[in-house]
């Protein structure tokens, strides 16, 4: 697992919305989330070895009512904006007939964060 | 839904198109035309990989796979596809996927096929000796012609579904569908398949009209 989606999924269950990994066992009443891994994005390779690997995956918001919305899609979006910085985008929102759900969802790319002492040697 | 993406490889070509003039926009659509097509093989491959399962009305809380209906709509030959190319100013652009595809026949209510159960059976035999999908209304039981209802009508317009409404289930999930992004991932993986052919594409066109333009130039 990426230290950066480690990083977001604990950042999001900061948020007054409940978050669960990969799907629900038991759907929460009212607004919930799910938050996933999707697939390898991209990758670096160097000396027979994946040096550098982004990952991509989603962030999905589900809620009933409008008025229930409140700013719950502000602080999605500041959570996702402090962890990932500018890679992640809106992708989709939709509305399920059926179930009465509004549906919003977010995609990101997001890699292991540089250890500190490379971050340092980087900067310097 | 709409994915794009930029790369380097398309710097060369974008170069090579400023040296060419007037045929900038042949060798364009042609790398192009290219370029879309291995992007639809990418994608239409990670629609071969989706899962599936028997369809089964997903239960509260809990999340359902499409059933095999459902994914042979999309691997239909007339759902999936490239627009037609488009010219807006000095850029050539084209879409990949299941906008507008029109509709599919696709049965959710299963009310005319073997997987309701019948109630009624089950009251009176026990659930072992029930026989299923015994009682049908008269428009879903095949004589509807004989009571002067229109079958084909009503049941054509329930069962007609808008495939790109199917496809966006997928690819995003809903409450009750887990995800499978099959745009994006195939979007991830014929990048660079797509950049590289459309440059291939683009240098051959480009050494042809550069050495055709050589020998017309030494005959005059």
């Amino acid at each position: 697992m990426p230290s950066e989606y480690e990083t977001l999924v604990a950042a999001l269950n900061l948020t007054d919305i409940p978050f669960a990994e990969y799907g629900w066992r038991t759907r929460p009443e009212g607004a919930y989330g799910v938050v996933s891994l999707d697939f390898e994005a991209d990758a670096h390779n160097g000396d027979g070895a994946k040096i550098d690997r982004a990952w991509e995956g989603s962030v999905d918001v589900y809620f009933q009512k409008l008025d229930d919305r409140g700013d719950m899609i502000e602080a999605v979006e500041e959570v996702l904006s402090e962890v990932l910085g500018n890679s992640w985008s809106m992708n989709s929102t939709q509305y399920e007939t059926e179930t009465g759900l509004f549906h919003i969802e977010w995609v990101f790319q997001c890699m292991d964060e540089p250890e500190a002492d490379e971050a340092e040697a980087g900067g310097s | 839904m709409n994915f794009t993406f930029q790369s380097d490889g398309l710097a060369e070509i974008s170069r090579m198109l400023n040296e060419l003039g007037d045929k900038a926009a042949f060798v364009g659509s042609h790398a192009l035309y290219e370029g879309a097509g291995r992007m639809a093989d990418a994608i239409f491959a990670e629609i071969n990989n989706i899962q599936t399962a028997p369809f089964k009305y997903a239960g509260p809380g809990e999340t359902r796979l499409p059933s095999p209906e459902e994914k042979a709509v999309l691997q239909q030959g007339e759902a999936f596809g490239i627009t037609k190319f488009e010219k807006d100013g000095n850029e050539i652009n084209t879409s990949v996927g299941l906008n507008g595809s029109g509709y599919a026949n696709v049965n959710w209510n299963h009310m005319n096929s073997s997987a309701r159960t019948n109630y009624k059976d089950v009251a009176f035999k026990g659930k072992e000796n029930a026989a299923s999908s015994t009682l049908k209304t008269i428009r879903y039981s095949g004589k509807a012609e004989q009571y002067g209802l229109s079958s084909t009508i009503g049941r054509g317009a329930q069962n007609q579904k808008p495939i790109s409404v199917i496809a966006n289930a997928i690819n995003s999930g809903t409450s009750f569908m887990q995800k499978q992004p099959f745009v994006r991932k195939g979007v991830s993986k014929g990048k660079k398949t797509a950049v590289a052919a459309m440059v291939a594409e683009a240098e051959k066109l480009f050494n042809a009209i550069i050495s055709q333009n050589e020998a017309g130039g030494k005959s005059a």
